[in-house]
């Protein structure tokens, strides 16, 4: 059946910054802000956005991955023509088949997959963003520019743009010029690694690619510049709202204490909403001893200590006299009575033991940083992990 | 147990539900903040093995239906068997507006009784505020060989119940009708675990003599006839809901940690609708004490004693104290609400300031702006 634009979704990546939060699953399927998955952003922006047809290209440990997504019903995308669709490497006849050696690659190895649907666009995603985006925006974009390849971009200060892909306008409007990481950056319109691409086009720009020995089969690096060096049309959809790369600790600690303020990212938003796959957990129960401050709480909880500033996933249960301060609790995490969890990520159903304590406040020195314990750790009563420790083993606390 | 099918009566409110009940049966009554009644008992089959059930509807059943859907929170949405929504079809002649009593439910959809595959049928209350491990006693029925097995608690109910004598045999030998009050025998739960020919049997007998009460009429012919039936005892905790007394209470005793805690056992989990969105939030001026609270919300004033519904909103400085607020209340600020029920998307004004009594809240109604 022919589709209009269908999303391939790169979630292949290991996300190596994250260490101990991805020792056993793949980035997208990170627990983040409460109830969700990282993977749910890009999900439910492709459903609120009209997108029913979701390639997901999973490599690096995606047991996780493949059960949460499932059949895509949280997403409303299980449909009958079209839906989500998990994409691993692949074998095929007479070679030995390979690993996705970059994005580039990933989408060249699921051509056929595309073709099955024969769109006219075709959008690439990522898995390690929080936003809202309105792809159809992006789209009508797209095809009003008659551009071969749209690259959504965000306004950046001019120091952040020596940390992003930056693009370079012509007179026109169109894209000039992309560089990577640029030390003397031009302009700041960062790259925000979404793309919409003419499918037939791209299609021709991945076989290409693939046969060039030096290439390193990305999108940033080869495809793009390929294409500008081709003269073709590259349009930039500038964004504006809420985005945030999670891929290292800070950032995704940054993004959970953004989802605390509203004005900044409001998850409360009927008409956009956020879908996850979450279980069934009776309501909260909040002690007699409890204090809740400026904080989010989800089904399942049990809290009897502080929390302030902080983001609790279901199931997490926080002991009497305990205190979890600026801190993100993943799914199952257990704070014992009179623990202390400061600025600090816990990991899912990690136990901090009696009196333990977890990470510190700033200090103003060049070493702190947030604390990470990841999953299934059991953190000794009375140990100490200090700040910007980052703990894979019981054995270690 | 594949043996066993669910049937679940979901036909009646009790009128002093009152306005709780004006656009639902007691079964899609809401419950502790996530469920709504017939969860319980749905999943109480489920969890014990049961793979078709059949749900007797008969009016105001538009919450109910929209609730349990095609059955997929309990993976009752199967290609063959699965969950079956009963309305009325096949009416005894004798019916006149609403159901008389049960037995003249059951015979309304005769034919799907008849048709049922199993050996076994599993009859039970859908306004039943209980989580019970149906195993057990779906063992100790086989085991008897009684025919009839009747679902018993050793808790007192509230308000009238039907007790059974039991002899040293293990069998009833008497039942005392509408009791209300601790004394002589056990108490009911009204589910019973009956094969599937018996019940016919009773249905028939029932139906050629004009008679439509399940207890009354179809149990206690079955006894003077001779029939045996067994007692089983679910030892948790049980209410069956018939007024909004009782309603409170039951909510209310979820804030009991123990209570609660034995409600929701990890190993028998109470499924329910999935429902969007975001965890709670608790802002600066939030002060949360002994309360239970779904997710979607936004808290910024105090709460003790409360069971709070998603999508609910309470303003700052507003106190609120032995209050259920269901789905989509808005409480202003500076609102003052003590042992209140609000149904669903009540609006509080600001400084609003309502007192009900400690033991028969006051229940404002769905939608109401006060």
């Amino acid at each position: 059946m022919k589709k209009n634009c269908i999303a391939m979704l790169l979630a292949g990546g290991q996300g190596s910054r994250l260490y101990a939060l991805t020792q056993q699953a793949a980035k997208p399927s990170v627990p983040f802000g409460g109830k969700y998955r990282i993977i749910d952003f890009p999900l439910s922006n492709c459903a609120n956005s009209g997108i029913d047809t979701v390639g997901v290209l999973t490599q690096y440990k995606p047991l996780q991955l493949n059960s949460y997504v499932g059949n895509g019903q949280a997403w409303d995308l299980d449909v009958a023509e079209g839906g989500v669709y998990i994409l691993p490497p692949y074998q095929t006849a007479g070679e030995k088949g390979s690993w996705f050696s970059g994005t580039a690659n990933a989408i060249y190895q699921n051509i056929s997959f595309i073709d099955q649907y024969n769109p006219d666009s075709v959008l690439i995603l990522s898995g390690d963003h929080i936003y809202k985006m309105n792809y159809a925006d992006m789209l009508r974009e797209h095809n009003e520019h008659g551009a071969a390849a749209t690259i959504a971009v965000l306004t950046v200060t001019m120091e952040e743009a020596t940390r992003f892909g930056i693009m370079n306008l012509g007179e026109d409007g169109y894209v000039c010029e992309f560089e990577e990481k640029p030390k003397q950056p031009k302009s700041n319109l960062a790259s925000m690694g979404i793309y919409i691409f003419d499918w037939q086009k791209l299609r021709q720009y991945l076989i290409e690619d693939e046969a060039d020995p030096n290439s390193s089969k990305d999108f940033g690096k080869n495809i793009i510049p390929k294409m500008l060096a081709a003269g073709e049309k590259l349009w930039p959809y500038r964004f504006q709202g809420y985005w945030r790369d999670v891929g290292t600790i800070k950032s995704l600690w940054d993004a959970n204490m953004d989802m605390l303020s509203p004005e900044l990212l409001n998850l409360f938003d009927p008409d956009w909403p956020i879908s996850s796959r979450s279980p069934v957990c009776p309501p909260s129960y909040v002690g007699d001893m409890a204090e809740l401050d400026h904080s989010m709480v989800t089904e399942g909880c049990c809290v009897n200590g502080r929390v302030e500033n902080s983001v609790l996933s279901p199931n997490v249960n926080v002991g009497k006299g305990a205190s979890v301060l600026h801190s993100v609790l993943m799914p199952g995490a257990v704070i014992e009575n009179g623990a202390v969890v400061e600025y600090a990520i816990i990991g899912e159903h990690t136990v901090v033991g009696c009196g333990a304590h977890v990470g510190s406040a700033p200090d103003g020195s060049k070493d702190w940083g947030i604390a990470t314990v990841g999953p299934d750790v059991n953190v000794r009563p009375g140990a100490t992990v200090a700040a910007n420790a980052m703990i894979y083993t019981s054995e270690e606390v | 147990m594949l043996d066993f099918h669910g049937i679940i009566f979901a036909y009646r409110a009790n009128p002093a539900l009152g306005d709780l009940v004006a656009h639902r049966t007691a079964a899609s009554l809401p419950f502790c903040g996530r469920y709504r009644l017939i969860d319980l008992t749905l999943s109480s089959m489920i969890n014990a093995g049961i793979r078709d059930v059949g749900v007797i509807m008969q009016r105001d059943y538009q919450s109910l239906l929209d609730h349990v859907g095609s059955g997929k929170p309990w993976d009752l949405d199967r290609k063959s068997g699965g969950l079956r929504i009963l309305p009325p079809f096949g009416l005894p002649e004798y019916h006149k507006g609403n159901y008389a009593g049960t037995m003249e439910a059951l015979n309304a959809v005769g034919e799907y009784i008849r048709d049922i595959p199993q050996k076994y049928v599993v009859l039970m209350l859908g306004d039943l505020c209980a989580n019970i491990n149906l195993v057990p006693l779906m063992e100790e029925h086989i085991r008897s060989g009684n025919p009839v097995t009747a679902i018993c608690t050793d808790h007192l109910p509230d308000g009238l119940h039907h007790r059974y004598v039991v002899g040293e045999d293990g069998l009833v030998k008497e039942i005392l009708f509408d009791r209300s009050s601790d004394g002589e025998g056990i108490a009911s739960l009204e589910g019973y675990i009956i094969n599937k020919d018996t019940l016919l049997a009773m249905m028939d007998a029932c139906l050629a003599r004009n008679e439509y009460r399940f207890h009354k009429d179809g149990l206690a012919n079955y006894l003077a006839q001779g029939g045996k039936m067994g007692v089983v005892v679910h030892h948790g905790y049980a209410k069956v809901i018939r007024s909004a007394e009782t309603f409170f209470k039951a909510n209310m005793d979820m804030l009991d940690k123990d209570i609660f805690d034995g409600f929701f056992m990890a190993d028998h989990p109470i499924r329910t609708k999935e429902h969007e969105g975001v965890s709670t939030f608790y802002g600066n001026d939030a002060r949360v004490y002994n309360s239970l609270l779904a997710d979607n919300s936004i808290i910024d004033g105090e709460l003790e004693n409360c069971v709070v519904f998603s999508g609910v909103r309470v303003g700052k400085g507003a106190k609120l104290k032995n209050c259920i607020l269901m789905k989509g209340t808005e409480v202003g600020e500076d609102c003052q609400l003590s042992n209140i029920v609000a149904d669903k998307n009540v609006h509080f004004a600001p400084r609003t300031v309502l007192i009900g009594a400690d033991t028969l809240p006051t229940i404002v109604a769905k939608g109401k702006h006060i």
